[in-house]
């Protein structure tokens, strides 16, 4: 009988481990998708930027802290460009538009947006300032992944000319 | 390389094919409310009425804040191309044009003909208003700025675009500094939802205003029968099919009828047309000009006059020239 009870306690004790490890490995996999998920965008409006840009604070992921700022850089800027950013709490600023309408833009412009976001690539142009010298938000989410939050002033309005002039985005006065 | 020759060919191609549609003007005025809570405003009675207007000359010359807003949402626009009317140059050109038309004669001694209607034309007007409002709101020794920005069709009567928002409180900013931050901080919002109403305008037309009239003088009225393409039925009816037929997917709504008038909104008609093959910009002058060329055909005959209200209203009135 105590054998018995021994045997059905293990089994019991090593289903549970199972049902731990799997639910890990699955959470893993969402954090890995959300991760590379090009919706995902971790952004909150600081303040009003002086003209022309805007001042947010965005949180990027990477295997080191340097990789998730330079992520930041990148989220940053796509987010202005497809997304747009919220309003800021406490009425600091509000909303902005997504330079770009059109969904499809990612898609229909690839191979333009391949060149433009990668590595030393043209989109640094348009991050003026960032906190990359004082990365205090920072966050060991697993033993692989760093997440930082990093404030950025994002040329807004000279990216919105860039986007316009390779025909990605509309122009307020095209057509008249 | 190649790819983008072969696209920015094939852009100027579509430009070309396509002209360019009519602008509409766009102009920042201050909301009513804003100017008459600043003593803006005169007086006048209208029929036994008081009724307080405002006055946007003694707005423009004596507050400093509405200055410094118009002009930074002035800068605004024209770096995107896409500059604005000036309130307070439009009041001084208008006050110009009265005085040089007064004054003026030809070499025969005769002075300009300018009917009634023509004077009562000369306003300062835009097809877009920006109605600007703003206030500052004191919460202990903090400011902050209540910030009101609406788009409106001054010929649809539409909301085409807003923004609106209280700034965060500071205690060390001044009103100034508070107020170009509101500008800044919604300006882009603004634009966002302008570009929305273009977007649409080219998806679907423009959307404008069209009344039908009969002059008191004229012996047809709209509900006058007569044989058109084998059918017989009023005049409105008529003219209800031909907007059918010639609007932007027919679409267009007929608010209010009777046998005297006929008054047409949400008229989506067409940003183009064509004229000795090459397309053209369509107004609403355009488009109204031929329904009355339709009115002028047999079976109906009937003389009519198109009155122009703007780019996006006008009238035809039948009886007479």
């Amino acid at each position: 009988m105590k054998r018995l009870i021994k045997a059905l306690a293990l089994s019991a004790m090593s289903m549970m481990l199972v049902c731990v490890t799997v639910n890990a490995q699955s959470r893993n996999k969402v954090r890995k998708l959300e991760y590379n998920s090009q919706y995902n965008y971790e952004v909150a409006t600081l303040a009003v930027g002086v003209d022309g840009t805007k001042l947010v604070k965005v949180w990027g992921y990477g295997k080191t802290a340097e990789d998730a700022v330079r992520h930041a850089k990148e989220l940053g800027v796509a987010c202005a460009i497809f997304r747009g950013f919220p309003a800021g709490s406490n009425g600091s600023a509000a909303p902005t538009p997504a330079i770009v309408t059109d969904a499809n833009a990612a898609t229909t412009h690839e191979a333009y947006f391949v060149k433009f976001f990668e590595p030393g690539g043209k989109y640094l142009q348009y991050v003026n300032l960032s906190t990359d010298g004082v990365t205090t938000d920072r966050v060991k989410v697993n033993k692989k992944t760093y997440k930082v939050g990093v404030e950025l002033s994002i040329a807004y309005d000279e990216l919105r000319k860039e986007m316009e002039r390779e025909g990605i985005a509309r122009k307020l006065n095209s057509g008249f | 390389m190649r790819k983008m020759l072969m696209f920015s060919v094939a852009l100027m191609l579509v430009a070309s094919a396509f002209g360019q549609a009519k602008k509409p003007t766009i102009m920042v005025v201050p909301s009513d409310r804003y100017c008459i809570t600043k003593g803006y405003s005169t007086k006048i009675n209208n029929q036994g009425t008081e009724t307080e207007l405002p006055d946007y000359k003694k707005a423009l010359q004596n507050d400093a804040e509405l200055r410094m807003a118009i002009s930074k949402m002035s800068g605004i626009m024209s770096d995107r191309e896409f500059p604005l009317k000036d309130l307070e140059q439009e009041l001084r050109n208008i006050a110009n044009e009265s005085a040089e038309s007064a004054m003026l004669t030809g070499s025969g001694g005769s002075s300009v003909t300018e009917s009634p209607i023509d004077v009562l034309k000369r306003t300062a007007k835009a097809d877009i208003i920006m109605d600007l409002d703003f206030s500052v709101v004191k919460q202990g020794p903090k400011n902050s700025i209540m910030y009101t920005l609406n788009g409106l069709d001054a010929y649809t009567s539409k909301n085409i675009a807003s923004s609106t928002g209280v700034g965060s409180p500071s205690t060390s900013a001044s009103v100034e500094l508070l107020i170009e931050e509101a500008v800044l901080s919604h300006m882009d919002e603004f634009c966002g939802r302008l570009q929305a109403h273009f977007d649409d305008m080219f998806n679907n037309g423009r959307e404008v205003k069209i009344m039908v009239k009969v002059f008191d003088g004229s012996d047809v009225n709209l509900s006058d029968e007569y044989d058109y393409n084998g059918e017989t039925d009023e005049l409105s009816i008529f003219i209800e099919d031909w907007m059918a037929d010639n609007t932007v997917n027919g679409r267009f709504s007929l608010s209010d009828a009777t046998e005297n008038f006929q008054r047409y909104e949400q008229v989506r008609i067409p940003m183009f047309y064509e004229r000795n093959g090459r397309q053209r910009a369509m107004d609403t002058r355009t488009f109204v000009n031929n329904l009355k060329k339709f009115l002028a055909e047999a079976p109906f005959n009937l003389e009519s006059k198109v009155y122009m209200r703007g780019l996006g209203e006008a009238w035809v009135i039948i009886g007479e020239k």
